[in-house]
């Protein structure tokens, strides 16, 4: 077992809004707040635990810190005040940056939403889904799509997804539903990126 | 040294321990006193426990013998449905206004409750925390002081209110009654306004207000007071049954960024006091106190230790997250074991919410220039006097040392 006794300073200092869990009390709250409480093997209250233990490894190899959907419920209860969310994002962003992915299908996902965004300036229910799912290429990504088919359907029930979106040119010509001022768009991405990594580096 | 000349005397704001015993202590003192008091009786918040921690005796004992002292003390006038609308000048010379409410029931009044018998009109009844309906013409509780009763303002012009003054013998009832507003020059002002339960509906995630079975622990000592809604027996609201399976949430709205972020210092006590309660009426019914951690300081601890012995009673390391009432009347509780890790669902048929004190003057502000602290609590060195809980939370013995020690910092402002 991995014990990296100064892990706690690390994140205090290096992960955004990493020194906000200090004031952690323990109470257990955002634990049984969370939405995906179920699918967590940890919950944040156990993170900052095995961080203030030093356990860098498991940590930032948790898959927990890159399953929040970003609902907000635990920031908005914490009895302290902590930005539970940020924290979280915080540490994945992290792991991210020291080269391990904690949980593969966030990262796909997440990159579909930026090349989406940086390809076309828009996301949508549609666009992002695919490209999400033939991130593995095209066979891979029928079956995922397939095993994704009740969430879709109920998407469309939802009115979140409009069948609209699959029908050409809208899908299948790449680039017909780009927004105007493209080009400047990218640029204030790219220049975003370039600070971000400044920022850490 | 005694002197008994307005210009010496002392106010005080609150009839509650702390006003009572700085009141007490200053008039017994020599120095003349007003006593100024909202509510229709003396007595405040204890007056409304069935018993005090950790001794667990009944708080009218107390109440009883500082009330005999006040009737003893010729120093001490007080007015009840009372409240103080304006204080200007400086230590040594202040100035108040007074107003009091019409009580509709004068001094004449024996306490026979025949204006009560003669009207139908009822109102939700403030003292047992709207757990029961009373009387619109009442007396505020049995042991109340004054013992007189009181006719609600709703009913004064209506043909109950005649019933009422028709019925008594005494004629003591006063339709006409339009209270007063008075004026004291005083030297010194001790505000002892007291507290205020925190309000359970503003933890939004405990569903307060979804089931009758979700009380606070003020109601759980009205349930278990002999003169209370259900004469001592602790039932259920939603179905009038004995529990079987009571929760305690610690920290209801207590310790929380959201809510109040202080500690109430009282309220672990009070249900480690309640279960108690709960495990004499009904040997069978177990008690689940869900906390953070337990503050039992100083003596209170070996209470702790005592209740910690029992059996029938267990505590969870956890703040609940969730409630969720069942269709069947019962509370599901949801949260993260801190000791085990693990998170849990469990079921009980009552919950008490050990929800906190918030001082009455960060709802009410004292009018005149005053410092409180971020939570509303009155700052000490001041032109006039916090006592008591508005100060800070506490139980009665602090209470009742923090009047006694407001009483001679009054007697020094008025000596000056
Ligand atoms: C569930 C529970 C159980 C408790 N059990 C115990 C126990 O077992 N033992 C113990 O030691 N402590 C106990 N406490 C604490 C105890 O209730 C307080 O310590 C005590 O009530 C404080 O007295 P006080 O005079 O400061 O305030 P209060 O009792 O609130 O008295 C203040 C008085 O001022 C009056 N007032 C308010 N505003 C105005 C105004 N504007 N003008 C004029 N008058 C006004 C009020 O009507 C009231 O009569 C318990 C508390 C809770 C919540
Ligand atoms: S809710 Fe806040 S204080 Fe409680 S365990 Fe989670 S992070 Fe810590
Ligand atoms: S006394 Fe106990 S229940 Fe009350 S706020 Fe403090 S820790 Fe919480």
């Amino acid at each position: 077992m991995d014990y990296q006794q100064d892990f706690a300073k690390e994140v205090y200092e290096k992960v955004d809004s990493g020194a906000e869990i200090k004031v952690c009390m323990q109470c257990g709250v955002c634990a049984s707040t969370c939405p995906l409480r179920e699918k967590m093997k940890y919950s944040p209250r156990k993170l900052w635990t095995l961080i203030r233990a030093g356990r860098r490894q498991e940590v930032l190899n948790c898959p927990d810190i890159m399953l929040c959907t970003s609902c907000y419920t635990c920031k908005v209860r914490c009895p302290r005040g902590i930005p539970v969310i940020d924290v979280m994002h915080g540490l994945a962003h992290y792991a991210l940056e020291k080269g391990i992915t904690p949980r593969e299908e966030t990262k796909k996902f997440g990159e579909a939403f930026w090349d989406s965004i940086y390809e076309t300036g828009r996301v949508d229910e549609a666009t992002v889904p695919i490209k999400y799912c033939l991130k593995d290429g095209m066979i891979a990504g029928l079956k995922k799509s397939l095993s994704m088919l009740d969430i879709g359907m109920a998407l469309m029930k939802a009115k979140r997804l409009t069948p609209k979106l699959f029908i050409p040119p809208n899908f299948f010509i790449p680039g017909s539903h780009k927004i105007k001022g493209l080009k400047d768009l990218q640029k204030m991405l790219d220049k975003a990126k370039a600070m971000g990594a400044r920022k850490e580096g | 040294m005694t002197d008994d000349s307005m210009s010496q005397a002392i106010l005080v704001v609150g009839g509650g321990m702390s006003g009572l015993s700085a009141a007490l202590e200053a008039a017994e003192a020599g120095f003349k006193v007003v006593l100024v008091e909202k509510n229709p009786y003396l007595g405040g918040r204890v007056a409304q426990l069935h018993q005090y921690f950790p001794k667990l005796c009944p708080p009218y004992c107390g109440l009883e013998i500082n009330f005999r002292r006040i009737r003893s003390n010729p120093r001490i006038e007080y007015y009840t449905l009372a409240e103080v609308t304006s204080v200007t000048g400086q230590p040594g010379d202040f100035t108040v206004a007074v107003k009091q409410n019409p009580r509709f029931v004068n001094e004449k009044c024996t306490g026979c409750g025949k204006c009560s018998e003669a009207v139908t009109a009822t109102i939700s009844n403030p003292f047992n925390y709207g757990l029961s309906q009373i009387k619109a013409a009442y007396l505020a509780h049995e042991l109340a002081m004054p013992q007189r009763f009181v006719i609600d303002p709703s009913i004064a012009g209506t043909e109950d209110g005649q019933k009422a003054f028709q019925a008594c013998p005494y004629g003591a009832v006063d339709l006409g009654d339009k209270g007063q507003d008075l004026t004291f020059k005083v030297s010194a002002v001790v505000w002892a306004t007291g507290w205020t339960p925190y309000d359970p509906t503003k933890i939004e995630y405990y569903n307060y207000d979804k089931s009758p079975n979700i009380i606070t622990n003020v109601m759980m000592e009205r349930l278990a007071a002999p003169f209370g809604p259900t004469q001592g027996a602790i039932q259920r609201p939603g179905d009038g049954q004995a529990p079987k399976n009571v929760a305690f949430i610690q920290c209801a709205g207590s310790r929380d960024e959201n809510n109040l972020p202080f500690c109430s210092s009282i309220c672990c006590l009070a249900s480690l006091k309640q279960s108690t309660y709960i495990r004499s009426q009904l040997p069978e019914s177990k008690v689940t106190i869900y906390f953070i951690d337990i503050r039992a300081m100083d003596r209170n601890e070996d209470f702790y230790t005592k209740v910690k012995a029992d059996e029938g009673v267990s505590f969870v390391k956890s703040k609940i997250a969730l409630i969720t009432p069942t269709d069947g009347g019962n509370l599901i509780l949801e949260g993260e074991n801190t000791t085990t890790g693990e998170r849990f669902k469990a079921e009980h048929d009552l919950v008490v919410l050990a929800t906190g004190m918030q001082p009455n003057t960060a709802l009410n502000k004292i009018p005149y220039d005053v410092a409180y602290d971020d939570y509303g609590f009155v700052l000490g060195n001041q032109a006039i006097i916090g006592a008591g809980t508005v100060r800070r939370p506490s139980e009665v013995v602090t209470c009742v040392q923090d009047g006694t020690s407001a009483a001679l910092k009054a007697i020094s402002a008025a000596r000056r």
